[in-house]
């Protein structure tokens, strides 16, 4: 299908494999260089001329920043906060989508507006206010001071996606169901769920990405060394003259490696997600 | 939430059931009040959380916010945040840097992101594994690529240094100096935003009908001309939208510079987010810091709406 232009096809079909053959070396040689550092001795990590394949093999990095270092803690935080917002944020998402991508609600588009624009605000504008309530409250350093907020900024954006899968499926099978006598809450899990769960995946994913990778509002809420997540930890580690790269590239690369296979086995859904608002405008 | 705005047009417009009118208007009303019921968990909460920071914040902007033992309090209104604002030196530059760097970055971006995608669509082996490649630096913590890119750019072991001393060009220190330092910075910005760009300009592309590109073949056009007159204009919606996804993520830019430079040199590459950041949590300036905050979220605001309003009138003209 892909082939429609015959006419000079040889040219062509090597011009586009060797231009697919650079840009598949642009994004691989910076992912080579972390993962190989992370695999050098300490000592490695800093010759100069650099070593351009780790010799030796080395795992002490690994050891380095598990064992001496608490970079286990921040990935078991930022597990914590990722699960549980991104849980949180796709049962309000599926309610609020659902009502609003299939219920006569008046108004329901200045909603939707204002969810949009909430989506895109920048983080700076709230930061300092939400750190003055949680303060005031005696949240900071805690794990709530991040789910609540991820769940609340990452909402929009999940209903959005939701409310477009929703209103793709067909309505005579919910009105079916309401004849029957099922209560909304039923149908919703019966009827709406089964069919709505690459919408489900999709905002999942997101959402779980969004929360793993977010740094603004951890390193403002959560700078205590228990409660820092990943971003937070790996921005403060090392002092401001020398940073342990080996050590930090051992603990990224448990970091990046775990969210890179999701995101490659999940690729259909989250292309989808990327490209909904591009396709259906 | 002003929520009340009357707004009938959306009924959704369903055809007329058997069953008498008035009682379709109960049950309707009866739905609605279902649908409030059930958005109102996620609506309170996003309300809590983000409304009442952001009407926090721009009451802050305009009060005297002096700091206390363990925080600020506000007392009296003022326009003086927003005049120390306009008259400072820093402010006046990290408005330039972050729209300078808003602009060559988007712009660099959605060329190469448009060329790769380009590539992409005619690639016939191994798509799907370049496709998943592309999401990779997506998916990958802002803080970690600009680690990354801090051990590249090191001007005693970078690799960037060997390279260039390689080829002759000496050993710059990349992050030394102002002019490389906002290179440094977008460079490793575009490495990890050009593939959202091309997944997205991708989706377009495979939306464009094939009989179009028939049609100028029929007509003999080359590659050059069917790409401008054909193939751009279908995907101008599609880069519209990446440009204003990336627009918005770039004037918000923090993390990047803030661990890959600390906004130096100097403050030359400190973008109105790490000076707002500074200004509040480092200085305890939450005044003005307030003031920067908020009117970098209206020019979000403010652009994106006359954004979508431009973008809404001319898909509007060319339908």
């Amino acid at each position: 299908m892909r082939n429609r232009s015959r006419h000079g096809w040889h040219r062509v079909f090597n011009g586009v494999n060797i231009s697919a053959f650079l840009v598949f070396l642009f994004i691989v040689i910076p992912l080579y260089w972390m993962i190989a550092s992370a695999f050098k001795t300490p000592a490695n990590v800093g010759a100069s001329p650099p070593q351009y394949f780790p010799h030796p093999f080395s795992v002490k990095n690994f050891d380095v920043a598990f064992s001496q270092n608490t970079f286990g803690r921040y990935i078991l935080n930022s597990v914590i906060v990722a699960v549980v917002a991104t849980a949180l944020v796709l049962v309000l998402g599926t309610l609020a989508g659902y009502a609003l991508g299939r219920l006569p609600m008046r108004g329901k588009f200045t909603v939707l507006v204002i969810l949009l624009m909430i989506s895109v605000f920048p983080e700076i504008a709230v930061v300092v206010p939400l750190y003055a309530l949680l303060r005031d409250i005696g949240w900071l350093n805690s794990y709530q001071a991040l789910i609540i907020p991820y769940t609340a900024f990452y909402l929009p954006f999940a209903i959005w996606i939701l409310r477009n899968y929703f209103l793709a499926i067909p309505r005579e099978m919910e009105e079916s169901a309401r004849i029957d006598g099922a209560n909304p809450l039923r149908t919703i899990w019966s009827i709406i769920l089964p069919q709505a769960w690459p919408g489900l995946f999709t905002a999942g994913i997101f959402t779980f990405t969004a929360c793993w990778t977010e740094f603004l509002m951890a390193l403002s809420f959560n700078v205590a060394n228990n409660y820092r997540t990943i971003p937070v930890g790996v921005a403060l580690f090392g002092s401001e003259f020398t940073v342990p790269y080996g050590t930090l590239f051992a603990a990224s690369v448990v970091a990046v490696v775990p969210i890179a296979v999701l995101v490659f086995i999940f690729r259909r859904s989250v292309v989808s997600g990327l490209t909904a608002g591009a396709v259906k405008g | 939430m002003s929520t009340s705005t009357p707004n009938r047009v959306i009924a959704p417009a369903r055809p007329a059931s058997s069953r008498a009118g008035r009682h379709d208007d109960v049950f309707r009303r009866q739905l609605a009040r279902l649908g409030w019921g059930l958005s109102s968990p996620a609506l309170i909460l996003i309300a809590a959380v983000t409304i009442f920071p952001i009407c926090y914040a721009i009451a802050m902007s305009v009060s005297n916010v002096s700091a206390t033992g363990n925080g600020f309090s506000l007392s009296g209104l003022t326009g003086s945040n927003y005049s120390i604002m306009v008259h400072a030196a820093q402010w006046r530059y990290a408005l330039f840097f972050t729209v300078f760097y808003t602009v060559v970055t988007v712009a660099v971006e959605v060329a190469i992101g448009t060329a790769i995608a380009l590539v992409l669509e005619r690639l016939t082996v191994g798509r799907g594994w370049m496709m998943a490649l592309l999401l990779i630096p997506w998916s990958m913590i802002t803080v970690i690529n600009a680690q990354l890119w801090g051990y590249i750019y090191n001007p005693t072991y970078g690799a960037l240094d060997n390279i260039f001393s390689h080829l002759g060009l000496g050993t710059p220190v990349f992050l030394g100096t102002r002019v490389p330092a906002i290179a440094a910075l977008m460079v490793a910005d575009i490495w990890k935003t050009t593939p959202f760009v091309a997944i997205i300009v991708l989706a377009g592309l495979v939306m464009i009908p094939r009989d179009y590109y028939e049609a100028a073949e029929v007509d003999g056009a080359n590659g050059w001309t069917t790409f401008w007159r054909i193939t751009f204009p279908q995907l101008r919606p599609t880069i519209a939208l990446a440009v204003l996804f990336r627009v918005l993520q770039a004037f918000g830019l923090f993390d990047l510079p803030f661990v890959l430079t600390s906004g130096g040199p100097g403050y030359s590459t400190q973008p109105l987010a790490i000076l707002a950041y500074n200004a509040m949590f480092r200085d305890l300036d939450f005044g003005p810091g307030a003031a920067v905050a908020t009117s970098t979220a209206l020019l979000v605001v403010i652009g994106s709406l006359l954004f979508l309003k431009v973008f809404r009138s001319q898909a509007g003209s060319e339908a």
